[in-house]
């Protein structure tokens, strides 16, 4: 019989079996493109009206900071970030251990008040992405004009045929995309890098 | 093979941008040929004195380079062997590397002897539409002549073997794009750049300069054309704002200035310098502000009797082969001109001693050129035309008429002239393509006698207009023309323009009018030797006088039905010589023929370039499970995977040495007698919240919402607004204002849609969000009499008993040491849990429940015994056993549809239409067969009787068939008109199903063919 003492859950990034932690390395200048996946991050999804005070002000409360209703910006705080997806969604991004904390906080602040709060932890991955042709490479997989792309402004955009939210991180970019296109998309960079010489960055801090 | 000489048509052309130092080694058909750096296949073959290079399509005749780039109709060939062997370049674009393979694509058995020649000399025979006159009887011959047509028309050979090579797409955001990298198109660049505009100049030749790069004695603001094309390219490089791409054609020009163009990366590059690392061609997807169209003109030749001879060129190939590649195409050269375009190359050939004869079409000739020829010591004819070229397999002379001063007629006989090359210009034609792609049209303009466009009538959609495009063929003029231009396109975004240090003008001399003269008379009134319009499909101009006297009217028509301006040059040379030809013959003005329409591709790109990084395994997305690494290795590691949707999920997990249907028996009965898991990961989740979840799934869903407690599940089919079934699924009150909803897997995106629509558009006012949680969760079903000790040995904190787990709840708990959602929900008819996680333990999970139901001998299966178990119990499979036509009625599944629901819900309206409502539809039951090891096909019609003679009415089809392994039998469900009362009466419940011509006695039962009590779940 098992007992509960037994178990040792063990959590698989999306990313998990490309084994990317053991072909890291610190990036130099030999290879035009360095990338890896930040893995097991927290991500919660966040709906609610901006119109209406009574969310806003509940949300402030939960998150320590105003949610940002201008379209496709983003918010960089102390546990993580917040993302503007649409007029009525967010997605908050922090570290895996702050995630259920942060989740009870904005359900019991919004308790009675429409609103969603949703985790999606399991379903989303990021990836950072640098280099020097950083830019090229995902020119090749977007369509989006990434000289449109200011630091602070997240898009959700084409990716192949599949699409991602994007933004810049640092001198490079972070892309964040659900789980189950993982294995795509991490192909597709991949791909797409080779030309310039691919490889995967030591990540220097974790929430990236 | 024989090998020959350094070709003394080679001259050392101070200004050719060939490079002598470097010989290059190549073979064409089978010969060995030597060229230099710098050369193209065509001007190398020219430079060896190869004349024939290819078999016309019909007549088999013998024909050689005509062009010097895309327009060439003529020199098609097969380059590079095995996986690189690319069919049907034209020998103009292919430049030359060591040890280029060249073959030819046309000519059987060989390029001096064709058998289609044979046919030709029958030619008259073979008119405009003779496929259609003369193969149509017997009707049973022709697979007999298609199969000899096709081998006549193919050309070039596909590889057969997997292409090694890769290929991407690039996507541009660019203020300007300008389209051809000739004086204007980098002028244009050139301006703009200076302004600060972000420019990207592409341009299809290995070097930029456009025609300058054939006209190097031209002289621009006191500099020779070389070193102002240099100049310019140097002040352009130096800009960060500018990109230029060489080998780059833009091929297409879509709505909002989305141009495509495709680079050719590697292809000039001999084998041992290419890069596997580097793509073979890349698609450039650009998206521009502005855009300037800089793509010049095409020379059009004039039409004459046997102007198809091999050594028959156009003047301004003649010019670029000698000037640009340092080839004399001849010794003994004829140029028949109707206007001044053609001198100034007739001159640079002449003042390098090569004996030129011109003929002009005019009577009145440009005293300026005419002074400068009597210099040069050159002949010319004037108010000549040529009747016919005379030769055998190259031409060799050419017999001129007097024309008429105004009337394009013989008025008397003129002498003959030898030659060993014979060049034509009958004016240039604009290349519009791009201009017209997105609906734009040219307009003929008289005075040039070309199809132009304006340089500014597209301004409001962005789209500007430079140099010879416009039909501004003066070099002067087009420079100064294209300032104003980019000026004007430069004011509207606001910038100023600094033209400083630029001196535009030439030294060109002043040009006179042209003659209005496409095809030139021979006297003969149609009885004289062959005059070609399209050289690749062979028509001729009696081909167009016949289409129009067979009472074709309309230029389009006149295509279709003469060829005319197909094939891989598009009829770049032919067109304008046609659309005048047929305007003749219908007695009409050329702008009242009009143009055929400009569709892209320009010039043909390959499959692979517009497949880019869409092959092997990013061909598709594949969406995989959190689960993916362990089915891929479990037992034997054989899994085989199954799409669905996007997903990829496993199919069956055979044992060594088994085939799917050991494997899927063997699952079944596993899973019934004892206990299977499924990952069920892949079914769609919605989340959705707020006080009105409740009315809004009302809705959405054809059953009641209203009444379902918290911590219960309910079953639920999705209509759309015609009443028609379009999703289902199991969805779970979490509380009063939580519901989670599942959806089929391919659906769940279209279903999340469908809720944001109808949430969006018509019902603002109920309060509910929705977000898709599809790939948070990961789920594995336990599925048997076993499922619930499997899991009472992972899950502690969860009274899994009878009473207290019912059938259709749900419970919070922990499994394994993870926090988990459990819903005792069953699509096979067992005792079943579905367990749900995070799915960053969904593979952990799996696992551990693999382990903790060994001792039951647990075993996965995959969607095919998925589908079997599922059918025993007549359970549906939407988008399967549905197809968007059929109503929860005609599934008999009344009991999932609300129809007392205070608000109405999608689609209840449409069931009571006549149609949707009426009792004899098509309805599904399930189907058995008399021999129980016999499995319908599915997809079998379903008819009345085993007597198929015709009409045979069709009552339904098989949805799903199976082998049942717990049942001992083939069962099976599909539609039948009125099948749920013939069900019931044994004399109507026999139907026959008709597949791989045989009909097989079929009774129609129950679809739920196992436990039709529920005893199996309900412990």
């Amino acid at each position: 019989m098992f007992n509960t003492s037994q178990f040792n859950p063990v959590m698989q990034s999306p990313l998990h079996h490309f084994g990317l932690a053991a072909k890291q390395e610190a990036a130099n200048s030999t290879k035009g493109v360095w990338a890896n996946e930040i893995p097991l991050l927290g991500y919660i999804s966040l709906r609610g009206n901006a119109q209406n005070t009574a969310f806003t002000k509940a949300a402030k409360q939960a998150l320590g900071t105003a949610l940002h209703t201008q379209p496709c910006s983003m918010a960089t705080l102390s546990w993580g970030s917040i993302l503007w997806l649409a007029p009525d969604e967010w997605l908050l991004i922090c570290d895996r251990t702050q995630r259920p904390i942060l989740q009870q906080s904005l359900e019991t602040s919004l308790e009675g008040i429409h609103s969603q709060v949703a985790d999606n932890s399991g379903g989303f991955t990021s990836v950072l992405l640098q280099g020097k042709n950083a830019n090229d490479v995902l020119h090749h997989c977007t369509v989006y004009d990434l000289n449109a792309l200011a630091a602070g402004k997240v898009v959700g955009s084409t990716f192949g045929k599949t699409s991602v939210f994007l933004h810049k991180q640092d001198d490079g970019y972070k892309l964040i995309f659900r789980r189950s296109f993982a294995d795509y998309i991490w192909r597709y960079l991949e791909r797409s890098a080779l030309t310039y010489g691919f490889g995967i960055a030591t990540l220097t801090s974790k929430a990236g | 093979m024989t090998s020959k000489d350094f070709s003394k048509s080679r001259i050392a052309h101070k200004n050719s941008r060939v490079d002598l130092s470097k010989p290059l080694n190549f073979t064409f058909d089978g010969t060995n040929y030597q060229g230099f750096a710098g050369d193209t296949l065509a001007s190398a073959l020219l430079a060896n004195g190869v004349k024939i290079v290819a078999r016309s399509f019909k007549y088999g005749r013998p024909r050689g380079i005509i062009g010097s780039g895309a327009e060439e109709p003529n020199a098609l060939v097969q380059i590079d062997v095995g996986a690189r062997t690319t069919p049907d370049l034209k020998a103009t674009q292919v430049e030359l590397y060591d040890g280029l393979v060249a073959g030819r694509t046309s000519g059987w058995p060989s390029l001096t002897f064709d058998l289609k020649s044979i046919g030709g000399k029958f030619s008259r025979f073979m008119p405009a539409g003779f496929y259609y006159k003369t193969f149509k009887f017997p009707v049973k011959m022709w697979p007999l002549y298609e199969n000899i047509i096709r081998r006549a028309a193919g050309y070039g050979k596909s590889p057969i073997e997997a292409d090694t090579e890769t290929y991407d797409h690039k996507h541009h955001h660019v203020d300007l794009l300008v389209v051809g990298g000739g004086a204007c198109g980098l002028l244009s660049a050139l301006l703009a750049g200076r302004s600060g505009l972000n420019v990207l100049l592409v341009d299809d030749q290995s070097e930029l300069g456009g025609y300058l790069l054939s006209l190097p004695y031209m002289n621009i603001g006191g500099l020779n054309a070389p070193t102002w094309t240099t100049k310019i390219v140097d002040e352009l490089c130096s800009l960060p704002n500018v990109t230029l791409l060489s080998r780059t054609t833009a091929f297409a020009l879509h709505d909002m200035n989305m141009i495509q163009a495709v680079e050719l990366m590697q292809d000039h590059l001999p084998h041992s310098a290419r890069n596997a690392a580097l793509r073979r061609e890349r698609m450039h997807r650009i998206r521009a502000t502005k855009v300037v169209l800089a793509t010049g003109a095409f020379e059009r030749p004039l039409v004459f009797g046997n102007n198809d001879l091999p050594g028959i060129m156009t003047a301004s190939a003649l010019t670029t082969y000698f000037n640009r590649y340092g080839v004399a195409c001849g010794n003994n050269v004829v140029i028949m001109t109707s206007n001044d375009l053609a001198y100034q190359g007739a001159a640079d050939l002449a003042a390098a001693g090569i004996k030129v004869t011109l003929v002009d079409n005019r009577e009145n000739i440009n005293p300026e050129w005419a002074a400068k020829f009597k210099q040069l010591n050159v002949q010319i004819y004037v108010g000549y035309g040529i009747a016919e070229a005379v030769g055998s397999t190259t031409v060799e002379g050419v017999q001129l008429v007097k024309l008429d001063a105004l009337k394009n007629v013989v008025t008397g006989s003129g002498p003959f002239v030898a030659c060993d090359v014979l060049a034509s210009s009958g004016g240039l034609s604009p290349t519009v393509h791009l201009f017209c792609h997105d609906g734009g049209r040219p307009q003929w303009d008289e005075s040039r006698l070309a199809f132009v466009v304006s340089a500014n009538g597209r301004a409001d959609s962005g789209i500007y207009c430079a140099g010879a495009i416009t039909g501004v063929f003066a070099l002067q003029e087009g420079l100064a023309k294209t300032k104003d231009t980019v000026a004007e396109m430069l004011n509207s975004l606001g910038k100023t323009m600094g033209a400083s240090g630029l001196t535009l003008t030439t030294d060109e001399i002043a040009v006179t009018p042209a003659r209005h003269i496409f095809h030139v008379p021979d006297g003969k009134n149609g009885k004289g030797a062959k005059a070609f319009v399209d050289y690749q499909n062979d028509v001729a101009v009696t081909d167009i006088q016949l289409a129009v006297r067979e009472n074709y009217r309309s230029i389009e028509h006149i295509k279709r039905y003469t060829a005319l301006g197909f094939g891989t040059d598009q009829g770049k040379l032919s067109n304008v010589n046609g659309f005048a030809i047929a305007a003749e013959a219908l007695g009409k003005t050329i702008p009242e023929v009009g143009t055929t329409t400009y569709r892209p591709a320009y010039t043909p790109v390959s499959f692979a370039a517009l497949a880019g990084a869409h092959v092997g395994d990013t061909f598709e997305p594949r969406r995989y499970t959190a689960m993916q690494n362990t089915h891929e290795t479990y037992g034997s590691g054989t899994t085989e995977l199954e799409p669905v949707g996007q997903w990829m999920r496993p199919w069956y997990y055979p044992k060594l040495g088994e085939d799917i249907h050991a494997a899927v028996n063997r699952e079944c009965l596993a899973t019934r007698n004892s206990v299977g898991m499924l990952d069920a990961s892949t079914l769609g989740k919605i989340d959705i919240r707020g006080k009105d979840v409740r009315e809004f799934l009302n809705r959405i869903y054809a059953n009641s919402w209203t009444q379902l407690a918290i911590g219960k599940c309910r079953y639920g089919l999705m209509l759309d607004e015609t009443g028609m079934v379009m999703d289902d699924g199991v969805t779970a009150c979490i509380s009063d204002t939580h519901f989670l909803m599942t959806t089929t897997s391919g659906g769940a995106a279209r279903v999340m849609t469908w809720l944001e629509k109808w949430h969006q558009t018509e019902w603002p006012e109920l309060e509910v969000y929705m977000t898709s949680v599809t790939d948070h969760w990961a789920t594995a079903a336990v599925v048997g009499p076993k499922s619930r000790e499997v899991l009472a040995k992972l899950c502690t904190d969860i009274d899994l008993s009878k009473d207290a787990f019912k059938f259709m709840d749900w419970c919070d708990g922990t499994v394994a040491g993870v926090p988990a959602r459990v819903f005792r929900i069953s699509f096979s008819g067992e005792l079943a849990y579905e367990v749900n996680v995070d799915a960053s333990y969904g593979d952990y999970m799996w696992n551990a429940l693999l382990e903790a139901g060994s001792e039951f001998d647990i075993t996965p299966y995959g969607t095919e015994t998925m589908h079997v178990l599922r059918a025993e119990k007549g359970f549906i499979i939407v988008g399967q056993d549905t197809d968007g036509s059929v109503t929860p009625f005609d599934l008999d599944m009344a009991w999932a549809v609300g129809m007392k629901k205070p608000y109405s819900f999608l689609g209840k309206r449409s069931l009571a239409r006549s149609d949707t409502s009426r009792t004899n539809r098509k309805q599904l039951v399930g189907l058995l067969t008399e021999d129980p090891n016999f499995v319908l096909k599915e997809g079998a019609q379903l008819i009345n009787s085993s007597d198929t003679t015709p009409p045979v009415p069709m009552l339904g089809h098989v949805t799903s068939s199976y082998y049942s392994a717990f049942l001992g039998r083939s069962i099976a469900m599909g539609f039948v008109i009125d099948g749920l009362k013939r069900r019931e009466d044994a004399t109507q419940n026999t139907v026959y199903a008709w597949a791989d011509g045989k009909a097989v006695k079929v009774q129609i039962v129950s679809s739920v063919f196992v436990d039709a009590e529920g005893a199996r779940h309900n412990v």
